[in-house]
């Protein structure tokens, strides 16, 4: 994860850099300062060190990966990924509602009060998953 | 270069982060560029009309909008003892000292806490529009109220998610990784949430 942190590490001084040369070539060369490039690249700054802060603390918690050694083979990366859910329709309904909720402000808001109803149930749906039914533990 | 495999020489378990934890950082990311859009827009509008914004923001309530600032940060650090509970598989209290609390009781007691900012919010809100500030007033209004209003909206999404994962840890039999991995990234999002108040609360109330 070493080279995954400092990736961003890298990415973070960068944006610090471009942020301050930004601000400053703006106010040399024109009157006043520009609000939007430079809260922009401020945010990439901040993004980029939230982004390395994370990976870094992975990196102390977990040790190292294969990914970091030069010796290791592909088949060591080998580990689960993950749990999914394979068959599960909530998110499909989740993401539908979520749809219809945006498209009521676009079009009318008597949607609006058809698609939260929904949204609550597809999201305690998602939630609740696999914590009821032949999934309780 | 050779290279022989690693499980000849120890046995390895590798520990991957969770991809709900990774899932997580990565939308938090893309969170943070959209707030970057609200801040642009808010100085963007400033720098295009101070003396609206010299006239307007002297209404703000700085005190009153400090103590609800200290309430959310306050319930930064009651979410992440929930965190520390989950995180020795300990979802309800075994006695009455906050001590022994568990992640329910912890996070409850959060959910309270944000609940007091987003009733606050309203309330100051409600006091700015009797004062004559609105969406629609002037750019000024504009900003604060997209600005502060998403915000608002953020909290009010965290704290259904606090209830979701209280009602997650009812629901389980077995308190395990599933349910302390949910508590987990919800604590990261509010962090990101309250983090975001402090930038917000800086730049409205104190910057001006």
């Amino acid at each position: 994860m070493r080279a995954n942190y400092l990736l961003w590490v890298i990415l973070t001084v960068f944006y610090a850099i471009v942020t301050a040369g930004y601000y400053l070539w703006w106010t040399l060369t024109y009157t006043g300062w520009e609000p939007i490039g430079t809260a922009a690249l401020a945010m990439l700054t901040f993004m980029s060190a939230f982004l390395a802060f994370y990976l870094w603390k992975t990196d102390r918690t977990q040790g190292t990966v294969p990914e970091d050694r030069l010796d290791a083979n592909i088949e060591d990366g080998e580990s689960e990924m993950g749990f999914f859910a394979p068959w599960s329709w909530w998110p499909f309904f989740a993401g539908l509602s979520a749809a219809m909720v945006f498209a009521s402000l676009a079009i009318g808001w008597w949607i609006f009060y058809i698609s939260v109803p929904l949204g609550i149930l597809s999201i305690v749906g998602y939630v609740f998953e696999h914590s009821r039914g032949q999934y309780a533990h | 270069m050779t290279s022989t495999p690693l499980a000849q020489n120890q046995a390895i378990t590798i520990n991957r982060p969770s991809a709900t934890s990774v899932g997580t950082i990565v939308w938090l990311g893309s969170e943070v560029m959209f707030f970057a859009g609200l801040f642009a827009m808010y100085f963007s509008l400033r720098a295009n009309a101070p003396e609206i914004w010299a006239n307007d923001s002297q209404i703000l309530d700085v005190q009153f909008a400090l103590i609800n600032t200290l309430i959310l940060v306050a319930s930064s650090f009651t979410a992440q003892f929930g965190v520390f509970a989950a995180e020795r598989m300990q979802p309800r209290a075994t006695g009455k000292s906050p001590l022994k609390w568990g992640l329910v009781e912890w996070f409850f007691l959060s959910y309270i806490l944000g609940a007091i900012f987003v009733a606050g919010q309203v309330y100051e809100y409600a006091m700015l529009v009797s004062e004559g500030i609105t969406l629609s007033s002037n750019s000024y209004g504009s900003a604060f109220y997209i600005t502060t209003g998403f915000h608002a909206l953020h909290v009010t999404g965290g704290l259904i998610a606090f209830l979701l994962i209280i009602g997650k840890t009812y629901a389980a039999k077995k308190f395990g990784h599933y349910e302390a991995t949910g508590a987990i990234v919800v604590s990261y999002y509010w962090h990101f949430v309250d983090v975001v108040w402090i930038g917000l609360f800086l730049i409205i109330y104190v910057l001006k």
